[in-house]
């Protein structure tokens, strides 16, 4: 592992000297962005304060000529207040004589605004009637003042404080954004170091770390590879030379035994008898000649995959934030459906094209080539993305998300077959942990970046970002090297009635998928891709923030699964793990009992978060841990393909019952009821583990 | 330059370009909302007065299509504020009827208007028109009913022009911000790539010396010191193991 830990350990090096860079670049840019603001914005809103002071000016000149005396006006602070309402960035407003006494006021008053308010020379220009307002810089406010004349009589003077530090609130929800586009370039530094550098680094190295091991085990039969012309590819050459010098050596030796042997008898014959047993000596202790072994630089091309299915379903990823809200957007009446119910139907259509192609797909990928299945399904998925940019209504756009999931499972199958191809039983964990890393890091980045450019540039056109993406994908994919000509993995098959029928009445099985995988996906893309988007916008935030929750919750699962799976393993109670996470997960919602403020919703996420990453990597290994018997008798390939199956129609079942329970309990009811199904589900997964029985039951056949 | 160099510093500079890009991106798009936002309250401020004023004379019990006074009110409250190129009054079906622009009376204003106007869920709405923005108040009665709608058309080349002269500020600071990276980055990453040269350039002086067979290679506190004296030792023990055949067929001879 020497090779993965040194690369690792340079890529965080690289990645820290960037992010240096990048946190001083984007410090810079928001340093100018901010004096644009402020030099641009203060203007503008004392050009507000200043028109909305002639309404309130307006309507006291209309009091004051019913004959109310100006220093008794009733109910100006109530004025104040509503205008204060409607504008966050007053925080003063007040009315003073004509000698500068405070008559009225509401808001903080700034410091220095007394003495200000008795200037003389302020005084003097407000009885100038025609100039229409004047600003000053008073304490940490900028006071508008207007006059009030009433025919040509100086009444006193009207006064609007604007907060000088109202540029800095409007800036922070940018900050914000910024801080997000930090995380998302720091995944994306350690993507590209992969990319661009790392595979080829990787397979160099890899290829250094294995003749190394060779030649230790004595092992100097040539390879016959092209080296790259590269620092690892210069250094490998040179080792292809020793070895090719030794190879050279030994043949022309063994040649010069052989030549001897010939002609020799008797006593020649003899004396040649130690040389022949130096020679089985080396036989033994050495191998020299041709590999055997393919050379076709399997660890590069396994690396390879992680690009283009990064870039694939970051395409995917950047819609989770908005897509609900861009349903409702589009939102039909459908007989005997509520609106809610059919915001749900395309989140739900996505998941049952997944679910139900994925077991079909992994035979169909093998038959045409993984990396022309892949093709085909980013551009099927590239061509989906685009038609939902243009989609009419919501009849359409069911149409084009069935593509965006049929390429979505098309690519998902293709990539996982792509790996299963290229790994063995000694390096297949590692494949996955590349498959699912390039996942993970896209649900990082996806959410948070997709909500951001829908707040900006529009739903529309972030979907055409989404179609950008694929066909980036398409580009990577064709450095993909074809899979003509090599072996594919085991073909794998999808789950047969007979085996669905019969898993889905086995109680230790249903016990496993039913109360655990199931409610996990149910909780997942119910809470996840269903409610805490439209929850948000409900209250009135931007697609920016769910992107900023579904990003939390992507961020836990990426820190906590790895350490998770490697507790849980060598634990060996992962049935604990996976109780502990469905009642974490299950205890996420109810927060929302105690309040329903952005904060609690970030709880949630955050529980939730931890519940799913406590549990997943678990869940899948328990099956083979407590299912032996059953894929003893229906098979590995089986078990796996109905568990996954069932696994995913959960993910198809989250969004209809999410937007069921809107229906009747409201959006804060539908989180804490699904929440209480999920906590219910890992009780009775608790309860149903415990004991020997779990250990026990034999299978139903 | 070597060639693993040149990729890390193209990583930088790739992430970098994204970064900064996504920050002046964000810093543009925030200041044409806020500075649009602006905008637009300034001219619903004016809007309230002529909506106040509508719902006085409909408490009274007038006609909505009766308010003979209105027109001059909508004159006056335009000329309070140059930004103001017109307001307009239409009912559900979008039909003008009252208007600062005489010529705009009857016909029927943009459906994308009556579209946003019912669509929102305050009494504010907004819309678009080729040259104009609209900030738009849904009228209502004392039985909180719609009557109709008030659209305040506005300056768009106003918004626009602000937004354009704030982008071009952010983005040249945005490519200061991205020039300087690229001189910096590359400077400060190649203290981190040297090393990793250094550990190459180490095991590739020693790969030039795997065959010789009279120096051990010197160990020089790189990541691959034990990896490159293994493969010395390998080849050392196959040399002396081919030499020693080699002394025995001499031998023999």
């Amino acid at each position: 592992m020497l090779e993965k830990n040194y690369l690792w350990r340079i890529y965080w090096q690289l990645a820290g000297v960037i992010m240096v860079c990048v946190v001083i670049a984007l410090a810079a840019v928001s340093y100018f962005s901010h004096r644009v603001f402020e030099r641009e914005l203060v203007p503008e809103t004392e050009m507000k304060a200043a028109t909305e002071g002639a309404s309130v000016r307006a309507l006291i000149l209309k009091a004051t000529s019913y004959g109310i005396a100006f220093d008794r006006l009733y109910g100006v602070e109530r004025t104040f207040e509503e205008v204060f309402s409607e504008n966050p960035e007053f925080s003063f407003a007040g009315i003073t004589n004509s000698e500068g006494a405070l008559l009225y006021e509401y808001g903080k008053e700034p410091q220095g605004a007394l003495v200000h308010f008795h200037g003389p020379a302020l005084l003097a220009t407000m009885r100038d009637p025609t100039v229409p307002w004047q600003v000053a810089h008073v304490g940490s406010q900028f006071m508008v003042s207007l006059p009030i004349i009433s025919e040509g009589k100086p009444l006193g003077v009207l006064h609007i404080g604007v907060d000088s530090v109202f540029v800095d609130r409007v800036l922070l929800e940018v900050m914000l954004d910024v801080l997000v586009v930090l995380v998302v370039s720091l995944f994306f530094t350690l993507e590209l170091l992969n990319f661009m550098a790392g595979a080829r680094l990787a397979s160099g190295l890899g290829e250094f770390a294995q003749q190394v091991e060779r030649m230790k085990a004595g092992d100097f039969t040539a390879t016959a590879r092209v080296r790259a012309n590269d620092e690892i590819g210069r250094l490998l050459r040179r080792i292809d030379a020793a070895v090719d010098h030794l190879n050279v050596r030994y043949e022309f030796l063994a040649g010069e035994l052989q030549d001897k042997l010939r002609g020799a008898v008797g006593e020649r014959r003899e004396a040649l008898k130690p040389a022949i047993a130096a020679f089985e000596g080396i036989g033994t202790r050495f191998r020299f000649g041709s590999s055997t072994k393919a050379a076709d630089g399997d660890e590069m091309n396994l690396n390879r995959i992680r690009a283009p299915l990064f870039a694939f379903i970051l395409a995917e990823e950047l819609t989770r934030s908005y897509l609900p809200t861009y349903v409702n957007q589009l939102l039909v009446t459908v007989p005997g459906f509520s609106p809610q119910v059919v915001i749900g139907l395309p989140i739900m259509l996505f998941m049952l094209i997944v679910a139900l192609g994925q077991p079909y797909l992994g035979s169909w990928s093998e038959r045409i080539g993984r990396r022309n299945a892949m093709l085909i399904g980013a551009a099927v998925a590239a061509v989906g993305f685009l038609a939902t940019a243009l989609a009419y209504n919501l009849y359409d756009l069911l149409v084009w998300r069935s593509l965006c999931a049929l390429g979505y499972a098309m690519v998902f199958v293709a990539a996982q077959g792509y790996v299963l191809d290229r790994t063995g039983q000694t390096n297949r964990a590692q494949g996955f942990a590349l498959f699912i890393g390039a996942i993970m890091v896209a649900t990082v980045c996806g959410p948070s970046i997709g909500g951001i450019l829908a707040d900006n540039i529009g739903f529309r056109l972030s979907f055409g970002v989404s179609a950008i993406m694929a066909c980036l994908s398409i580009l990577a994919i064709l450095r993909l090297p074809s899979t003509e000509g090599r072996t594919v993995a085991k073909p794998t098959r999808g789950p047969r009635m007979r085996e669905v029928m019969a898993l889905i009445v086995n109680r230790r099985f249903m016990t496993l998928t039913g109360l655990a995988a199931m409610p996990a996906k149910i909780i997942l893309t119910g809470v996840c891709f269903y409610l805490v988007p439209l929850y948000i916008v409900s209250l009135g935030n931007t697609s920016s923030m769910a992107g900023r929750m579904l990003m939390v919750y992507a961020v836990m699962m990426v820190l906590i699964v790895p350490l998770s799976a490697r507790l849980s393993d060598k634990s060996l109670r992962r049935d604990r793990y996976v109780s502990v996470g469905l009642i974490i997960s299950g205890l996420s919602g109810l927060l929302l009992l105690v309040s329903d403020s952005i904060l609690v919703l970030f709880g949630v996420v955050f529980l939730l978060g931890l519940g799913q990453a406590l549990s997943i990597a678990a869940q899948s290994a328990l099956v083979a841990e407590h299912c032996q018997e059953e894929i003893r008798i229906y098979g590995y390939d089986a078990v796996y393909g109905v568990y996954r199956l069932l696994e995913r129609l959960g993910n198809a079942l989250g969004p209809l019952m999410a937007s069921l329970l809107v229906v009747f309990w409201g959006y804060q009811g539908s989180f804490v009821a699904l929440s209480g199904f999920v906590l219910a589900c890992g009780i009775a997964f608790t309860i149903a583990t415990r004991g020997a029985e779990w250990q026990a039951e034999p299978a139903h056949t | 330059m070597g060639t693993i160099r040149v990729r890390f510093i193209t990583v930088a500079l790739v992430v970098s370009f994204f970064a900064v890009g996504m920050a002046a991106f964000l810093n543009y798009f925030k200041y044409k909302s806020t500075i649009g936002g602006i905008v637009k309250s300034r001219v619903l401020v004016v809007g309230r007065s002529i909506e106040n004023s509508v719902q006085a004379s409909l408490s009274l019990g007038m006609q909505f299509t009766e308010l003979s006074t209105l027109p001059a009110q909508m004159e006056r409250e335009k000329a309070s504020d140059r930004l103001i190129r017109g307001i307009d009054v239409f009912d559900d079906t979008g039909q003008v009827i009252y208007s600062t622009d005489p010529e705009r009376v009857g016909q029927r204003v943009l459906r994308a208007w009556t579209e946003a106007a019912a669509r929102s869920k305050s009494t504010e709405w907004s819309g678009e028109a080729p040259e104009e923005y609209v900030a738009g108040i849904s009228l209502k009665n004392n039985f909180d009913l719609t009557v109709g709608y008030l659209a305040l058309r506005y300056s768009r080349d106003y918004v626009d022009r602000a937004a354009a002269a704030a982008a071009r500020e952010i983005s040249l600071a945005a490519l200061g911000a991205f020039a300087g990276i690229a001189l910096i980055a590359p400077l400060a990453l190649i203290v981190v790539i040297r090393r990793f040269e250094r550990d190459l350039q180490s095991l590739e002086a020693a790969a030039t010396h795997l065959e010789d067979r009279s120096r051990d290679a010197p160990a020089n506190g790189s990541a691959f010191d034990e990896a490159i004296g293994y493969l010395r030792a390998s080849l050392r023990n196959a040399n002396v193991a081919l030499d020693e055949l080699r002394g025995k067929l001499d031998s023999a001879a």
